[in-house]
Parts: structure tokens; C-alpha cells; sequence
């Protein structure tokens, strides 16, 4: 069952600094299966950051189409849920009222988003931290409340935008094991950017590469879950694929 | 563990009002040294009082302009006109201010006038003031609320372009509206920057009050001063200076840094600009 499909999808702006229009997206076509974990990686500048604004409806698109079961989307929605790599959180809202945000936008009464954003707070391993406020907890912290605020408002597509690039890597691989771990228990759909080729295989069950605006290829992930690290650095099927990917990106 | 962890509340807390006993005292301590330098000078070299007051008229001024109750009509007047003149000041500026975060456009157009009236902001218009709403109550709010606008409304227009543009994002990828857009994040985003404003302001109004009730009033600490130096009453001059200058220490530290600790300071939000 398709969720998410983006039909010859292209983005062409007029760039100030070079005095010209840039085609950031040139024709790109992806169907999403509800359910499904995909991660787009690509080099610098091959407009992967470009496709998810414009699902994301913060940026409008020049051509094609992006369908959400089968409705057309302008803007943003709550139904496209994201996460972004500068967490973006609510510095005035406690932890607890930032989760809660979507739900409030909603217009669920306090009591009832309270407990929503509890549920989700312990998912992620935060329930101590709920009436801090974001500046007083770490950058991997951060991340995983702005993760759960997406999740909260129960999204039927997860948008992450190299949500992790911004934390050291120690935390980046317990955040991944983390995302793997929510991921099996909720099963959302999630488009996942990141130019991580490994973390882009760790977590996804399909792997598409982009390269100047084209999708160049996509890899089924096919390892099983649930995922940790210390067992995948090991195997030799991980290494194989993802040594495929990053010979694809290298070459794109 | 409970014991010692209340004793250590305890131990703490009375640190925290100890400390701030003795930065209360670093801070009077100069003022009190003036005041002691006053008491000595002025009988040492029998400096006429028409020049400069001794301490003791001054505190003999004052204990009469309490129990005539004249001190609390002219602290009222003065109040209530930077406190009527601050709030409109307030009303109109933030959301201006907001409209000009939000719209380059509405900021195109407002931006010269902002930059050319801010010159002028305040006392500058106590002439016209007084003869659009005659001599008195009008013509000094409006002058307080002219000096407060142009304050506000510029720093409130800041403080929305400081909101980095992913929050706004991030608020309406969760489900908000134009309104709750306003609500949950342009205003307490902006917040920072608009009690500086606030704070910036009130500092401009309250010498444009005394200012303005020199000329335009019969009533208040300006005219209390100004009436004064008619009768060569240097003692009630004097006084007059003290108690602006402890009515802003006060408004500054009772009302607006408490406002900012508040908030501000919470949020991690002065750290990061």
C-alpha cells in the first residue's frame, strides 16, 4: 500500500549569487509503502535536502507531483511529520510542552497531551527530563525529544533531515539503535536524509541513492532486526552492502 | 540522605539571600559614601544653600512633603502618566513590530519612517504634544508613548528576525495555524528582545517625563523641581533628583530584571544571542 509517491518531481530556482536559475531536482519518482524505512543518500548538492522541504511543503515544487494517499500536498501538515538537524525545538517550552505541541494544536485538553507526551518521553529513555527546557539537556538529548515531537502527533509520513550530523558519533550510534528500536515498535513510515552511507543502511529497508537531481539506484536492505551495531560491524552481508552504496555515491 | 540533602537546601538558600544581602550592600555602599562626602562638604566650606542644600534640609524637605502628603500627589502623577504611557506604547509597538517581522514588505515601507522618527522620539515633541492635547495629562502620555513606540516596536522587529526560521517551520509541520504561529512563537520568541525593548524604553520615557512636566503640567516630580528652583528651594531640587533616581533603581530592579530573569535567563535565550 503506497503512502507516499513523488511523480517527476522537480525543483528549478532562480539563484541571486549566480545570477541564474539552478535546477536543484531534475526529475525524481519514488513510491513510499506504508510502514517502510527509507534512507536517500548522495553527495553534497544532489538535492536530497531539496526533496524532503518540498515534501515537507516548506519550499513549493516547480513540476510533478508529490501525493499523499493519493492527495495532492502544498505546504506543511501535521500529517507529514519532521525532524530536523537543528533539532528546532521550542527553547521557551519545557520538554513535556514541546512533545505535546502537535497534540495541542490539535486541540487535545492539557491532561490528555500530558499523558500523550509522557508515553512518548518514556519511549525514548526521557521521562526524568520532562520539565527541563531544551537548553539545559545534551545535543543527542535534544535530538531524541525533537524525535518523539514528531512521533507524538502521530504522522502518517516521518520526514528526518540528517537528523543525527549535529551530535558526536558515540551518541549518533545509540540514537540509530534507538530510532531502529521505535521504528520496530511503532513501524512509521520514514524518509530518512543523510549523506552517512553505514547509518543510511543501518537503519533503512531500502536504500535509494541520489545524484544531480536523479535517482541513481536503490538497494533493498534486507538484514534483520532488530539491528545494534555491535553485531553489524561484524557481518559481512552490512559490509557488502554498504560498500555497494558508497561505491554508488562515490561514483554519482 | 533526606537530612543532610534538606540541611544542604537550607545551607544553600541561606548562601543565595546572603549573598544577595551583600551585593545589595556593595551597591548602596557608594551611594552612601556620596551621601557622607555631601554631609562633610557642604558645612566644611559653608556652601550657600541657594547653591547646594545641606543633607539635613534635604531630609527636612522631605519629611515635610510626606506629611503634607504633596510627595505622594507628584510620585502618583508621574507614575500613572509613564504607566498609561508605556502600556499604549506597548499595545501598538509589539504588534507592529510583529507585522514588520513577518512582511518585508510592511518593513520596506516602515523602515525610513522608523529610522528618521526615532531621532525624534520623546521630548522633541513636547511642543506640538502640548498643542494637540493642551497643557497636562494628554500631552505628557503621548510624549512617554513616543518615546516607549519607537523602542519597542524596532526591538520587537528584531527579535522576530532572530527566530531562526526552522522553529517557524517546525510549528506549522506540527499543526499550527497563523495564529498559533503568532502565539507560540513569534511572541515569546521575540520576547527577549522586546523586554529590552521595554526596559531601553522606560529609560527614554522616564526623562521625557521629567522633561515634559517642566513645561507641560502643574503636577509631578518635573514640575516639583522646576517649581522649586522659582523660590531658589535648592533642598526640595535636590530631593526631587533623589527620588527620580531611587523610582527608576526601583522600577529597574523590582519589575523589569526580575521580568527578564524570568524568562529570559531560563531559556537559555540571553546566552545564545
Amino acid at each position: 500500500m503506497k503512502t507516499l509517491s513523488l511523480r517527476n518531481l522537480g525543483k528549478t530556482y532562480f539563484d541571486p549569487y549566480a545570477g541564474a536559475h539552478v535546477t536543484a531536482v531534475h526529475d525524481v519518482s519514488l513510491d513510499v509503502e506504508l510502514g517502510e524505512f527509507i534512507s536517500v543518500v548522495g553527495p553534497s548538492g544532489c538535492g536530497k535536502t531539496t526533496i524532503l522541504n518540498m515534501i515537507a511543503g516548506f519550499i513549493p515544487y516547480s513540476k510533478g507531483d508529490i501525493l499523499l494517499d493519493g492527495k495532492p500536498v502544498h505546504g506543511p501538515g501535521p500529517e507529514r511529520g519532521v525532524v530536523f538537524q537543528s533539532f528546532a525545538l521550542f527553547p521557551w517550552k519545557t520538554v513535556l510542552d514541546n512533545v505535546g505541541f502537535g497534540p495541542k494544536m490539535r486541540g487535545v485538553p492539557k491532561a490528555e497531551r500530558d499523558r500523550i507526551a509522557r508515553e512518548y518521553l518514556a519511549l525514548a529513555g526521557l521521562s526524568h527530563a520532562a520539565h527541563r527546557y531544551p537548553n539545559e539537556l545534551s545535543g543527542g538529548m535534544q535530538q531524541r525529544v525533537g524525535v518523539v515531537r514528531a512521533l507524538a502527533n502521530n504522522p502518517d509520513v516521518l520526514l528526518m533531515d540528517e537528523p543525527f550530523a549535529s551530535v558526536d558519533a558515540q551518541t549518533r550510534m545509540t540514537l540509530q539503535e534507538e530510532l531502529t528500536r521505535i521504528w520496530q515498535e511503532r513501524k512509521p513510515t520514514v524518509i530518512f536524509i543523510t549523506h552517512d552511507v553505514p547509518e543510511a543502511v543501518f537503519l533503512a529497508n531500502r536504500v535509494v541513492v541520489l545524484s544531480k537531481g536523479r535517482v541513481l539506484d536503490e538497494i533493498a536492505v534486507d538484514l534483520p532486526r532488530p539491528r545494534v551495531w555491535d553485531d553489524l560491524v561484524k557481518d559481512d552481508h552490512f559490509k557488502q552492502l554498504s560498500a555497494r552504496v558508497l561505491q554508488m555515491v562515490r561514483a554519482a | 540522605m533526606q537530612v543532610t540533602g534538606s540541611l544542604k537546601g537550607r545551607s544553600s538558600r541561606l548562601i543565595r539571600s546572603v549573598n544577595s544581602l551583600a551585593g545589595a550592600a556593595m551597591f548602596v555602599a557608594p551611594l552612601l559614601a556620596l551621601v557622607a562626602i555631601w554631609a562633610i562638604v557642604v558645612p566644611l566650606f559653608n556652601v550657600n544653600p541657594r547653591v547646594f542644600p545641606s543633607v539635613g534640609a534635604v531630609g527636612a524637605a522631605a519629611m515635610e512633603s510626606i506629611r503634607d502628603g504633596t510627595l505622594f500627589s507628584h510620585v502618583g502623577a508621574s507614575l500613572l502618566r509613564v504607566g498609561l504611557g508605556t502600556l499604549i506604547g506597548i499595545a501598538t509597538a509589539v504588534p507592529l513590530g510583529i507585522a514588520m517581522g513577518v512582511s518585508p514588505t510592511v518593513a520596506a515601507l516602515l523602515t525610513p519612517l522608523f529610522r528618521f522618527f526615532s531621532v525624534l522620539a520623546g521630548i522633541a515633541w513636547i511642543p506640538i504634544a502640548t498643542l494637540w492635547f493642551g497643557y497636562g495629562f494628554g500631552a505628557i502620555v503621548f510624549v512617554i508613548f513616543n518615546a516607549v513606540f519607537f523602542v519597542v516596536a524596532y526591538n520587537t522587529l528584531l527579535g522576530v528576525r532572530t527566530i531562526p526560521h526552522t522553529l517557524r517551520n517546525a510549528a506549522a509541520s506540527l499543526g499550527a495555524g497563523r495564529w498559533a504561529l503568532l502565539t507560540e512563537v513569534l511572541l515569546p520568541g521575540a520576547l527577549p528582545n522586546i523586554v529590552t525593548g521595554i526596559r531601553t524604553g522606560l529609560g527614554f520615557a522616564w526623562r521625557g517625563l521629567i522633561a515634559a512636566e517642566m513645561i507641560a503640567t502643574n503636577v509631578g516630580l518635573g514640575y516639583m523641581l522646576f517649581v522649586a528652583r522659582d523660590f531658589y528651594r535648592t533642598e526640595v531640587i535636590v530631593f526631587g533628583m533623589i527620588v527620580i533616581g531611587v523610582l527608576w533603581l526601583l522600577i529597574d530592579r523590582l519589575l523589569l530584571v526580575p521580568l527578564e530573569r524570568a524568562t529570559i535567563e531560563r531559556w537559555g535565550l540571553v546566552r545564545r544571542a
